[in-house]
């Protein structure tokens, strides 16, 4: 079959690294095509380069019979290329109608639009992608998913033949991502060509025709889904044999350490739960379930409206953070870039950054016990760093959620709450993550891990907590879990 | 080539300085003579004394833009209760710098309330101070100001040009930077600017510490102030106009990030009296007082580019570098 879009030969330089070394890749038309690599890998610098919005240093693009050394973003749209990045490229402010036609001539005016042309083209879009997202509806007021959903209409309206999506179901639920998939295999029969980035193994083998790998920056192997097994996938990525299993070195659950009581606010109702030294207590739920704001109002930062939080038997009432932190209850943030870590500073000012004050002797920090407190962690944790003064950004994703891991263990928090502990983090990485977990819940502290990857969910808890519109509507016992019952639960159903 | 572009990033001010120092001292007569720096000194303390707050404001992330007119408040109400009453000319500085306080209290007040950057809350207040300082002094010069205040600025020990300002000047900025450096104020100051919310979840007091910098720049503020019209001798309304812009121009040319989270004091005095050295030179070589503006207005939108230059070489090595280890 003649290839639809090629990339040849692409090598792109930055100063002082190679983010593309030589690589070449072939796309057929009406194939799903999946591009895996751990973070780093250069999966994103090629879908910039494809898009035309990055100029690679050596190499082509061939799409259409005409070859672009150097692609501007007005060939790529041109072509048919289209891409959804993470972050949407979505005007909030205007209509859904308004976003679908941007940059395109509706009506037969020069310069005016027909607004009601407009509304019903994107209307008849809309209905083909089953979608009931009516065409006058302002962007800010949708979902994540609708987004999504809006995303791919666009691609549609530009007649797209090409859809570089990357990672689509990063930000959505279950049920969404079903729904995503199933419009994906749509466009498909239609003869769309999908370049589709995921970090998720499962979802790439139930979706995708073939595959790509990347490995730093350079190409490792395309083939077949079918012909390959999810080990050598594995393999290919991290360049070595991997098993994904869970560790579980911890004993049973010991002494109440926290547990609330009808706690209520911010999209919480009436939640009752309880959390032990030394066991890993999972909650799920969908997106908007109210499992951050959960994790908000027990770590100090949001107030509860109503009902009580007890620590070790008594009963607190949480003004700020540092209350909190008082408590000993620390929060490993979603976000680690925007709410936990200080990406421009050392390892050596992040890790104690919870405890200047404590630290601090006639308000001079002493230096020594700070740096001594980062080796302590540095050492503990394992965090790969080529000096403690090394700036957190350059880290890997791995070692930063190690940082902020160690941030709350060195001002003594010995209850965690880990929110999304593991993503974004590459499956190399992931593992150290988990053992860390477990040591730590070994070693007596208590945890909770609020988490959207269901085999991360049943593999590490020792309990379960569902969580569906703000209400617990469900709690599992490690010898209880199943897939079906979390879903269940996490869709509303309370089990009568 | 790297190393060197961080050096000069972080000193670029002090190297910038003795540049423009020598360049001044090679053309014209007497720059390095040391009634001349001292003057240098002496003319820009008030400038340095309020830098030293807003260099606070903006290493935690925010930007003032009322500074002038604030100050202006301050010398008016100064001028006015030294000329009208016969309140102590002490009680009258103490009550000088306590309005000066509560004028940045309202600011940060109002920011909390608000929930908008700041740098909008003193736009719109600058202007409001400006009605303010014209209705209380009906665009007239307040002067003929006490002796024994003036001396608070002009009164000079050991050099007929080592003034009781410039002596106040280096004071506080031996103090702010010893807070600047080794405190956990100063690494809670960092923290807000390089990521409020991060410092917010780390249990640190944001609002309570946006108070306690406020308190800070009222205080500088306030003395400033008073050393300015202490100086001139007289306060009108338009008395420390424009003033945020030579300070923002010498705090950036300092080092300070525009995002916040970086600077040092001693880098942001370099910057201010490399502003000022530029006007003192072009004034001694004769040119057009005009120009300065343009030297000014030239020099900050070259280091707000430097800056914006740094945070992108800084994002093309957030995506491209790898783990080292």
């Amino acid at each position: 079959m003649e290839p639809i879009l090629e990339v040849r030969n692409i090598t792109k330089r930055y100063p002082g690294v190679v983010a593309l070394d030589d690589v070449s890749l072939s796309f057929e038309k009406g194939e799903i095509h999946a591009i895996m690599g751990e973070n780093g890998a250069g999966k994103s610098t090629l879908i910039k380069i494809i898009a035309g919005a990055e100029a690679p240093t050596q190499g082509s693009i061939e799409i259409g019979g005409a070859s672009y050394p150097r692609m501007h973003p007005m060939d790529a749209k041109k072509a048919g290329i289209s891409v959804i990045y993470q972050e949407f490229n979505l005007i909030p402010s205007m209509s859904v109608a308004e976003n679908l036609f941007i940059g395109e001539k509706v009506g037969k005016s020069r310069y005016l639009p027909d607004f009601k042309e407009m509304y019903k083209r994107a209307a008849d879009f809309l209905s083909e992608l089953g979608s009931n997202i009516k065409p006058e509806t302002l962007v800010f007021e949708l979902s994540t998913s609708q987004k999504q959903l809006v995303e791919i209409a666009k691609a549609m309206v530009q007649n797209c033949k090409v859809l570089i999506m990357d990672e689509p179901s990063a930000a959505i639920s279950v049920a969404e991502v079903d729904n995503m998939l199933r419009i994906v295999r749509e466009l498909k029969e239609k003869g769309v060509t999908i370049i589709y980035i995921s970090h998720r193994i499962d979802e790439v083998f139930g979706l995708c025709d073939r595959i790509s790998i990347l490995r730093d920056g350079k190409y490792v192997t395309t083939g077949f889904l079918k012909d390959m097994t999810r080990k050598d996938l594995i393999r290919h990525m991290v360049g070595r044999e991997l098993s994904e299993t869970y560790p579980h070195t911890r004993g049973e659950g010991k002494e109440l350490v926290l547990s609330t009581e009808d706690l209520s606010g911010n999209g919480d109702f009436h939640i009752d739960m309880n959390l032990r030294a030394g066991e890993i207590l999972g909650v799920a739920g969908l997106v908007g379930a109210g499992r951050t704001e959960l994790a908000k109002m027990l770590c100090g930062d949001v107030r509860p409206l109503s009902g009580n939080i007890y620590v070790k038997g008594t009963k607190k009432n949480f003004k700020t953070v540092s209350d909190a932190l008082d408590s000993g209850i620390g929060l490993i943030p979603e976000d680690r870039k925007g709410e936990g870590l200080f990406m421009d500073y050392s390892v050596d000012w992040n890790i104690p950054s919870m405890c200047f004050k404590r630290l601090a002797k006639w308000g001079i920090v002493k230096q020594k016990d700070a740096e001594a407190l980062t080796d302590e962690y540095v050492k503990a944790l394992r965090i790969k760093t080529p000096s403690t003064r090394q700036v957190v950004r350059l880290l890997s994703g791995g070692n930063q959620q190690k940082v902020v891991v160690a941030r709350a263990l060195a001002y003594r928090a010995d209850i965690l709450i880990f929110d999304e502990p593991t993503r974004g983090i590459d499956v190399g990485t992931k593992q150290e993550i988990y053992k860390l977990m477990d040591a730590l819940a070994s070693d007596g502290k208590a945890i909770i891990m609020i988490t959207s990857d269901m085999e991360e969910l049943l593999g590490m808890s020792d309990r379960i907590i569902v969580l569906y519109e703000g209400r617990k509507t469900g709690e599992l016992l490690r010898s209880e879990f199943n897939q079906d019952a979390v879903l269940s639960y996490a869709s509303g159903y309370t089990g009568d | 080539m790297k190393k060197a572009m961080d050096i000069a990033q972080k000193n670029l001010a002090i190297m910038l300085l003795i540049i423009a120092a020598i360049l001044f001292g090679v053309t014209t007569k007497n720059f390095f003579s040391v009634t001349n720096i001292l003057n240098i000194f002496n003319q820009n303390a008030y400038l340095i004394i309020a830098a030293c707050g807003i260099a606070l404001i903006m290493i935690g992330g925010d930007l003032d833009m009322s500074v002038g007119y604030h100050m202006s408040i301050c010398g008016v109400l100064c001028a006015m209760m030294l000329t009208r009453t016969t309140i102590p000319v002490w009680v009258i500085v103490l009550l000088t710098i306590i309005i000066s306080v509560g004028i940045s209290m309202i600011t940060t007040f109002l920011t909390e309330l608000l929930g908008i950057p700041r740098i909008f809350v003193t736009i719109g207040e600058s202007t409001l101070f400006q009605g303010v300082a014209y209705v209380l002094t009906n665009s007239k010069t307040v002067s003929d100001l006490p002796v024994s205040f003036k001396q608070i600025a002009q009164g000079t020990v050991g050099h007929p040009s080592l003034t009781y300002a410039t002596l106040l000047m280096a004071l506080i900025v031996i103090i702010m930077s010893f807070v600047l450096s080794k405190t956990y104020f100063e690494r809670w100051v960092f923290a807000m600017g390089g990521n409020i919310t991060s410092a917010r979840l780390a249990g640190i007091r944001v609002r309570k510490m946006k108070y306690s910098i406020g308190v800070i720049v009222g205080l500088a503020l306030g003395i400033a102030s008073v050393i300015l019209i202490g100086r001139t001798g007289a306060a009108a309304a338009n008395t420390a106009a424009g003033t945020e812009i030579n300070i923002l121009t010498g705090i950036l040319l300092g080092g300070v990030s525009i995002r916040g989270g970086e600077g040092k004091i001693s880098n942001c005095v370099a910057g201010i009296l490399l502003i000022a050295l530029i006007g003192n030179g072009m004034q001694l070589a004769g040119w057009n007082p005009y120009y300065q503006y343009i030297a000014k207005g030239g020099i900050m939108l070259g280091v707000l580019g430097f800056d914006m230059f740094q945070m992108r070489r800084r994002s093309i090595m957030n995506n491209q570098r790898k783990e080292e280890a």
